[in-house]
């Protein structure tokens, strides 16, 4: 297949800067798979695992909430936090999820509409660290 | 009489050479502290950059391109992200944007809202009653993104609401390490973006509209602004202080000097004093 451009961004720096042949992301309308001279394409991408093939092998990861931007000479992806699956801290991540779901109870009951959406955020991320630290 | 000046002066040398100390640590934890605020600011820069030429493309797509956020509308309330630092003796850091903020709103009719980031901005506007939406103390040092989202989300909130009318952010940029400026910036409603980029655009295929691609990467163009002006003000204020302590570390090298030379000057006073008395009196004797 041909290989194309893929760039990820995180605030923190530039997460991966290289050739891929696929990448297949989840964006708000579904899953999307993207290979070289795909069409000019923006979506919004939610929390979930994404895959990227390289050399013949997908490797995945996990995203927390983003953008992909294709374009005629390179795809970009702008996330808010993305991890390697195999570099996930799955203890840090088991440890988020009791903490986030403990707080949801608590919120629950004080039936605070606010802080209860960031819980459910948090949780929702820590799964999805998880159940991506497992496709290593 | 010199004994007792003697004394005196040696305290005072003793006293202000302890001072040094301290202003010299400080001096050397800011610096290296730069340093870091430095490498921080300049990796999160290529995320900001790519966020806004995105944005920027999404709003130039269509000449009839229209979201709440891109809509002027009569300033009523205003809301003012003020970033300022957690301590003080950092020179002029946090009372040049203090001062900058209240300059900003001096003709407004109604006090505007705050989100204080920083001790010094939550101290200050507590004190002066304004209506401070959220605080973050002890926050810019560790900043991390999911924070700068959280408060991001809560000035698109307000102003989607209509709550707000206006969102300026207050930070100080570094323009080198010597020399730092408070500056505003508007956030909402966003003007003057997608001046044309002069690419062919229009081709383009949006999943599922413009419009709602735009509206969800507004709150993470905003969060990585004001993580962008967050580091960028710690970096700021880590300069003033260095320069600051610096300064300080140097006035006291000056007057340890002028003490020790008055210091001598009283040693040696007394031992000429002394050695008079010695000679007259062998001279009585002889």
């Amino acid at each position: 297949m041909t290989p194309f451009k893929l760039q990820i961004i995180t605030p923190d720096g530039v997460f991966f800067d290289g050739m891929t042949e696929n990448v297949i992301v989840r964006t708000t309308v579904g899953d999307k798979g993207i290979l070289a001279r795909h069409e000019p394409y923006v979506a919004a991408i939610t929390i979930s695992k994404f895959k990227v093939k390289i050399d013949g092998n997908f490797r995945y990861g996990a995203i927390s909430s983003g953008v992909i931007k294709v374009s005629k000479e390179k795809t970009v992806i702008l996330a808010q936090s993305c991890e390697w699956a195999d570099e996930i801290d799955v203890d840090r991540a088991v440890k988020a999820k009791q903490v986030a779901e403990s707080r949801i109870t608590e919120y629950e009951k004080a039936n605070d509409q606010k802080n209860l959406d960031i819980a459910e955020f948090k949780l929702k991320r820590a799964l999805n660290r998880i159940e991506a630290s497992k496709m290593r | 009489m010199a004994t007792g000046n003697m004394k005196d002066i040696k305290r005072r040398i003793k006293s202000v050479s302890s001072t040094r100390q301290i202003t010299k640590a400080m001096e050397l934890v800011a610096s290296s502290k730069l340093r870091k605020a430095k490498q921080r600011s300049e990796s999160g820069r290529p995320y900001f950059e790519a966020q806004y030429a995105l944005l920027a493309e999404i709003a130039s797509v269509k000449k009839d391109f229209k979201t709440i956020f891109t809509e002027p509308r009569e300033v009523k309330n205003r809301l003012f992200i003020v970033i300022a630092g957690d301590r003080g003796l950092a020179g002029g850091f946090n009372s040049n944007i203090l001062k900058a903020v209240a300059a900003a709103h001096k003709n407004d009719a109604v006090k505007p809202k705050i989100i204080a980031i920083g001790r010094k901005a939550v101290e200050y506007f507590d004190k002066r009653g304004y209506e401070v939406v959220a605080k973050y103390p002890y926050f810019a040092e560790k900043a991390k993104t999911a924070h700068c989202m959280d408060i991001a989300q809560i000035a698109v909130d307000l102003f989607a609401v209509g709550e707000v009318d206006e969102v300026e952010l207050f930070y100080t940029a570094f323009v080198s390490p010597l020399v730092q400026t408070p500056e505003c910036a508007k956030l909402l409603p966003i003007a003057n973006i997608g001046a044309g980029t002069g690419e062919d655009l229009g081709l383009i295929n949006y999943d599922p509209s413009p419009e709602a691609v735009f509206d969800r990467v507004l709150p993470k163009f905003l969060m990585s602004m004001i993580s962008c002006a967050v580091v960028e003000s710690f970096a700021s204020e880590q300069g003033a202080r260095r320069t600051a302590m610096e300064s300080a570390t140097d006035n006291a090298d000056e007057m340890i000097a002028n003490l020790s030379l008055s210091y001598n000057r009283a040693r040696q006073e007394k031992i000429t004093n002394e050695i008079t008395e010695i000679v007259s009196g062998a001279n009585a004797l002889s």
